[in-house]
C-alpha cells in the first residue's frame, strides 16, 4: 500500500516531464492515460482502511533541503527583478529563520508520511477533480495564443501541482509541509502570471507576498515547536500538546488564514482571478485552497476550548462578511472567488470543533463544495472562451443561446444551497452541531447567528446572478457548437454531484425520506423543463402596461460603503491577532 | 360546466382613455364602504392576463388607442367590455373634437354601455350586473375582433 | 387520518382565505365577498382561456405548488422542523425562478423583492427552530408537539415571529414583494388562467404553512392553540388594514435587526437557563 502513496507524489512529477516536450496529439492522450491512473491510484488508496507510514531516507531530506533553498533564492531574484520591496523582505527573513532552524535537531521523532482517513479524501478530491480540470485545460489551453511549448508547459505545472498538493496531505513532517507549502505559492506565482501581461504580473506578485506570510508563520512555528516541544511532527506536537504554550498551533492556524483567503488576505485570491480559468479552478478553489480546512481539520484536536471558540467565531465572521462583499461584485470569477473564501472560512470553522462529527461535515463540505465550484468555473471559462463574456451586466439571455450552460450554472449554484446536495447537507448539519453546542456555552450563539445570516446572504448572490440568465428574448441567435471536451468534462462534474446524493442516502448523512424528496422533486424539475411541452396553449407577451418597448434587464448589486469595508478589515485583523496572542500567552 | 362561476367572481381591469378622470373616480367610489362592490367577488386586478371585465372611461385620444387594443388583446377569454360614462358610449361633450375618437366602439367590441357625465355608482354597478349576465353566455375560446 | 389533512390543506387554506376577507370588509365597515369566495374564484378561472409566455415559469410555479404542498404534509406529519424550513426555502427559490423566467420589468423587480424577503425572514424562522431544539433536545416536529406549551420561555422568539408572518403572508406593512398597485403583484403578473390558479393556490397552502408553524408554540393543548390562532388573526388582520406599505430597504433592516436581537436574547436566556 505504500508504493501507491509514493507513487501519487512522485508519479505526477514525472508526467510533468514526459508532457513538457511532446507534440499535441501525444500529450494529449498522455494526459488522458497519466489523469486515469492517478484516479485509479487515489481510488484503490480510499478503500484501504489502515494508516501508512512512512519515513524518507536521509538523501530525499537534503535534496528537499537544497530545493528549499533554490526557491527561497527564486522568491529573492523575483523581488530584485520587479523592485518589490515586500517579496525580497520576505524571501530573506524566510530565508534567515530556516538557516536558524537548521541549527536545531529535534530528539522527539515521528514518520515522514501518515495517511490516515482525512489525507485518503483529501487526495480522492485532488486527484479525481483536478484531473478532471486537466483535460478541460487541455482543450482551453489550445484556443489561447501561446506558443506550443509554452502550451505544455501549462499542462506540465498542473501535473507538478497534483504531485506537490499529493505530499502536502500526507506529510506528517512540519519541515516537507513547509517545503511544499511554498512550492504551491511557487505554481500560483507563475500561473497566475502565465498571460504575462501588466495586471497579471501585478496581481501574482501580490499573491506572492501575501502567500509568503502564510510561509514565515510555518517557519515561526517550526523554531516554537523545537523550542517548547522539541519535535518537528505534527502528530507527536498534538499528542505533547500543553494547554500553556500553544504559540506552535495558533502560527500554524494564521498560515491557514492565509492560505484560505480569509478576510485581511483576500485581495490575492480576487487578483488571481485574471488568470487563465483552469488556474482558478484548480488551484483557487478545488485544490489549493482546500490546505487551509485540511491543515486546521489535522490541528483541531490540539486546540484549547478558547482557541476553538476564537477560530469558529472569526470563521463564520469571515462567512458572513465575504457573502456580503461578494453581492457588489460584477466580474463573474470574483463572486465565486469570494463565495469559495466564505465557504472556506465556514469549513474551518466546523474543523476547529475538533469532535468527529465536526470532521465528517468538514470533509463532506469540502468534498462537495470541490465538486461544485470546480463546474462553476468551467463553465466560466466556457462563456469567456466560446462567448466572450467576462462580466455579469454582459450576460444577457443566455438561455436563448445556450440552455446547456445555464443548466449547469443552474445546477452549480443550486448544488450549494439547495437540497439534497451535499453541500446543503454539510450546512444543514453544521446548523445541528452548532445548536446542540449551545447548552454548553453560550457563546455559540454568535458564530450560528453568522452562519445563518451568510447562507441567506449566499443564497440571495446565487440565484440574483441568476436574473440575467433564464429569461428568454425573442431574437433568433446563431447556435455556437461548444467543444465536446467542455461538455463531458461538465458532465462527469454533475454525474459526481449525484453519485454523491446516493453516497448521502447510502451513509445516512440525513434520513431517507428527506433525501429522497428532494432528490424526486429536483429530478422532477429538471425532467419537466427540458421535456414538457404545453401545446395549444396561446403564446403572449409578458405585460407591459399596453406598451410594445424592448426591454434590457438589469441585476441588483449591493455595494459596501468604503466605511464598512475598512471596518470589516480591522476588525478581522484584530480578531487574527486575537488568535496569534491567545497562543502567546 | 364553469359558466355560472363566472357570475360569482369578476376581476376587473379598469382603463383610463383619456378620460376628464371623472367617471374614474366613480368607479373607485363603488368599492369604497357606500357602494361595496367587493361582496360581488369584484377585485380591481391591475393585470389584464387576470381580469374579466374591462371597464373602460374616455373617449379614445390618440396616445391611449393602441395600448387600449393591446390590453384587450392580452385579457383571455371570456371577456366582457363595459363602457362607463358618456365620453366613453358616444364621445360625450367632446364628440367630433379633433383629438379624440368618438367612443371605444370603434376598436374592441363593447358589451354594455352606461350614460352619465359622470356615471353615477349605482349605475355602474347595474351596468356591471348586467356586463355578468352576458359574460356567462360567452364562450371560452370565443371570437376575437 | 392525516394523509387527509394533507390532501385537504388548499381547501382548509382557502377557507382560511375567505374569512379573512370578511373580516377585512367588516373591519372596514363593508360586508364583503362571500366566505367561498376563493372557490368561485378557483371555478373561474379554470374556466377561462390559459395563456402562457414561455414553457419555464409554469414548470417552475407548478413545482413552487408541489414543494409547499409537501412542505405542510411534512409539518402535519411531524419530521424535522429545520428540513421543513429549508424545503419551505426551496418552494420560494422555485417561485423566484419564475418570475426570472419572464423578460418582464415587473416579474424581475418582483423576484428580487421576493429574494430580499427571504433574507428577512430565514434567519428568524432558524432561530425559532433552534429555540425549540434547546428546550427540547430535539428538531423534530412529533416532540415539540408533544410537549405542554412552551410559549412562555419562548415568548421574544414568539414576537419576533410575529414579525416575519406579514412577510410571509404578503400582508401590509411588508408587504412590498408583492405591492400590487405598484408593480402589479410582482412574480404573479405573467400568470392567466389555470396557471394563475397554480399560485393563488400556492397562497392559500402558505397559509396553513404560517399557522402551523404558529401552533406549534402552544404545544400539545387544544385551547391554547386555538386562542393563538383566533388572537393573531385578528392582529395581523387589523395591523393590516391600519399600516402602509414600507420600502424593502426598511423591511429588511427592520425585520433583521429587531428579530436577530429578540432572537439572540432569547436564546442567551434559554440557554443559560437550561
Amino acid at each position: 500500500m505504500s508504493e501507491y502513496v509514493l507513487m501519487l507524489i512522485f508519479l505526477p512529477l514525472i508526467f510533468a516531464v514526459t508532457v513538457l516536450f511532446n507534440s499535441l496529439r501525444i500529450r494529449n492522450i498522455a494526459t488522458y492515460l497519466f489523469v486515469s491512473f492517478l484516479v485509479i491510484i487515489s481510488l484503490k488508496l480510499f478503500f484501504t482502511t489502515e494508516i501508512i507510514e512512512l519515513n524518507f531516507n536521509h538523501l530525499v531530506h537534503l535534496v528537499f533541503l537544497v530545493l528549499d533553498f533554490i526557491l527561497l533564492g527564486y522568491f529573492v531574484y523575483q523581488g530584485v527583478k520587479y523592485k518589490d520591496k515586500l517579496i525580497s523582505l520576505f524571501a530573506i527573513v524566510q530565508i534567515a529563520l530556516f538557516i536558524v532552524f537548521l541549527q536545531f535537531s529535534s530528539t522527539i521523532l515521528s514518520n515522514d508520511i501518515v495517511v490516515d482517513r482525512i489525507s485518503r479524501v483529501m487526495l480522492l478530491v485532488i486527484n479525481i477533480i483536478g484531473g478532471v480540470i486537466i483535460l478541460y485545460s487541455l482543450k482551453y489551453i489550445q484556443s489561447e495564443e501561446f506558443k506550443a511549448c509554452k502550451k505544455n508547459l501549462f499542462i506540465s505545472i498542473l501535473f507538478f501541482f497534483i504531485g506537490v498538493m499529493n505530499l502536502i496531505v500526507t506529510t506528517n513532517n512540519i519541515e516537507i509541509f513547509f517545503l511544499a507549502f511554498e512550492f504551491t505559492t511557487l505554481c500560483s506565482y507563475i500561473l497566475i502570471r502565465f498571460r504575462n501581461d501588466e495586471l497579471s504580473i501585478q496581481n501574482a506578485r501580490k499573491a506572492l507576498w501575501m502567500n509568503q506570510i502564510g510561509g514565515i508563520a510555518i517557519l515561526l512555528s517550526l523554531l516554537s515547536g523545537i523550542y517548547y516541544y522539541d519535535t518537528i511532527y505534527f502528530d507527536t506536537l498534538i499528542q505533547n500538546i500543553n494547554g500553556l504554550f500553544l504559540l506552535p498551533i495558533s502560527l500554524l492556524v494564521l498560515a491557514a488564514f492565509v492560505k484560505g483567503a480569509s478576510i485581511p488576505f483576500d485581495k490575492w485570491l480576487l487578483g488571481a482571478m485574471v488568470a487563465p480559468t483552469p488556474v482558478s479552478a484548480i488551484l483557487h478553489s478545488a485544490t489549493m485552497v482546500k490546505i487551509a480546512p485540511y491543515l486546521i481539520l489535522k490541528i483541531a484536536p490540539a486546540f484549547s476550548p478558547t482557541i476553538s471558540l476564537a477560530v469558529m467565531i472569526f470563521g463564520t465572521f469571515v462567512f458572513m462578511t465575504a457573502s456580503l462583499l461578494a453581492l457588489g461584485k460584477d466580474f463573474f470569477k470574483e463572486i465565486l472567488g469570494l463565495s469559495t473564501i466564505a465557504l472556506l472560512a465556514l469549513m474551518m470553522s466546523i474543523a476547529a470543533l475538533g469532535t468527529p462529527e465536526a470532521i465528517n461535515i468538514c470533509l463532506i463540505l469540502i468534498v462537495f463544495h470541490a465538486i461544485s465550484k470546480a463546474l462553476l468555473f468551467l463553465q466560466a471559462g466556457v462563456l469567456e472562451k466560446v462567448y466572450h463574456l467576462k462580466y455579469l451586466q454582459d450576460i444577457d439571455y443566455l438561455v436563448s443561446r445556450s440552455k446547456l450552460i445555464v443548466f449547469f450554472i443552474v445546477i452549480g449554484f443550486a448544488s450549494l444551497t439547495l437540497p439534497p446536495f451535499g453541500a446543503f447537507i454539510g450546512k444543514f448539519a453544521s446548523i445541528e452541531l452548532i445548536a446542540s453546542l449551545i447548552n454548553t456555552n453560550i457563546f455559540y450563539i454568535l458564530p450560528l447567528v453568522f452562519i445563518l445570516i451568510g447562507s441567506v446572504f449566499l443564497t440571495l448572490l446565487y440565484f440574483k446572478v441568476l436574473t440575467k440568465l433564464i429569461a428568454q428574448d425573442n431574437k433568433v441567435y446563431e447556435k455556437i457548437s461548444i467543444d465536446l471536451t467542455y461538455i463531458v468534462t461538465s458532465f462527469i462534474l454533475v454525474g459526481l454531484l449525484c453519485f454523491g446524493i446516493y453516497v448521502s442516502y447510502l451513509y445516512n448523512f440525513m434520513t431517507h425520506l428527506e433525501i429522497l424528496l428532494a432528490t424526486v422533486l429536483i429530478l422532477t424539475t429538471f425532467v419537466m423543463l427540458f421535456f414538457v411541452n404545453f401545446k395549444n396553449i396561446k403564446k403572449v407577451s409578458a405585460y407591459n402596461c399596453g406598451e410594445k418597448d424592448t426591454i434590457k434587464l438589469s441585476a441588483y448589486y449591493f455595494e459596501v460603503s468604503d466605511k464598512y469595508k475598512e471596518l470589516i478589515f480591522y476588525i478581522s485583523l484584530f480578531l487574527i491577532g486575537l488568535i496569534v496572542y491567545m497562543g502567546m500567552i | 360546466m364553469f359558466e355560472k362561476y363566472r357570475k360569482k367572481s369578476p376581476w376587473i381591469l379598469h382603463y383610463n382613455a383619456g378620460s376628464c378622470n371623472g367617471c374614474d373616480i366613480e368607479i373607485l367610489a363603488c368599492l369604497s364602504p357606500k357602494y361595496d362592490l367587493e361582496r360581488f367577488g369584484v377585485i380591481n386586478t391591475g393585470n389584464p392576463k387576470q381580469s374579466d371585465v374591462f371597464l373602460v372611461t374616455g373617449p379614445v385620444t390618440y396616445r391611449s388607442r393602441e395600448r387600449l387594443v393591446e390590453l384587450y388583446n392580452q385579457m383571455p377569454n371570456p371577456k366582457v367590455v363595459v363602457a362607463v360614462g358618456s365620453c366613453t358610449c358616444t364621445g360625450g361633450v367632446f364628440r367630433g373634437m379633433y383629438n379624440v375618437d368618438d367612443g371605444i366602439d370603434r376598436y374592441i367590441p363593447v358589451d354594455v354601455y352606461i350614460p352619465g357625465c359622470a356615471a353615477s355608482p349605482e349605475l355602474i354597478m347595474d351596468g356591471v350586473v348586467k356586463g355578468l349576465e352576458i359574460l356567462e353566455t360567452k364562450q371560452k375560446a370565443g371570437d376575437d375582433k | 387520518m392525516e394523509y387527509l389533512q394533507i390532501l385537504f390543506a388548499p381547501i382548509f387554506g382557502g377557507l382560511i382565505y375567505g374569512v379573512e376577507r370578511v373580516v377585512r370588509a367588516r373591519m372596514q365597515n363593508r360586508i364583503g365577498p362571500p366566505i367561498l369566495q376563493p372557490f368561485y374564484d378557483m371555478y373561474k378561472l379554470f374556466g377561462k382561456e390559459p395563456f402562457m409566455v414561455n414553457n419555464y415559469h409554469i414548470v417552475f410555479a407548478l413545482m413552487h405548488l408541489l414543494t409547499l404542498w409537501i412542505a405542510v404534509g411534512l409539518i402535519i406529519l411531524g419530521e424535522n422542523f429545520l428540513y421543513v424550513i429549508f424545503i419551505h426555502l426551496l418552494s420560494s427559490i422555485f417561485l423566484v425562478l419564475a418570475g426570472y423566467s419572464v423578460n418582464s420589468t415587473y416579474s424581475h423587480i418582483g423576484s428580487n423583492r421576493e429574494l430580499l424577503s427571504i433574507v428577512a425572514y430565514e434567519p428568524i424562522l432558524i432561530l425559532v427552530a433552534v429555540g425549540f431544539y434547546i428546550l427540547n433536545s430535539s428538531f423534530d416536529i412529533d416532540i415539540i408537539r408533544a410537549h405542554s406549551s412552551q410559549i412562555s420561555l419562548l415568548f421574544l422568539l414568539f414576537l419576533a415571529f410575529l414579525l416575519v408572518i406579514p412577510i410571509k403572508l404578503k400582508k401590509s406593512p411588508f408587504d412590498a414583494a408583492e405591492a400590487h398597485q405598484e408593480i402589479v403583484g410582482g412574480i404573479e403578473v405573467e400568470f392567466s388562467g389555470v396557471f394563475f390558479e397554480i399560485v393563488y393556490m400556492a397562497k392559500w397552502i402558505e397559509y396553513i404553512f404560517i399557522y402551523s408553524i404558529l401552533l406549534l408554540f402552544a404545544g400539545d393543548s387544544f385551547l391554547y392553540g386555538s386562542l393563538l390562532f383566533f388572537g393573531v388573526f385578528l392582529i395581523v388582520n387589523l395591523v393590516d388594514n391600519s399600516t402602509a406599505r414600507i420600502k424593502i430597504e426598511n423591511l429588511l433592516q427592520i425585520t433583521l435587526t429587531l428579530g436577530l436581537l429578540l432572537g439572540i436574547v432569547n436564546l442567551v436566556f434559554i440557554g443559560i437557563g437550561v
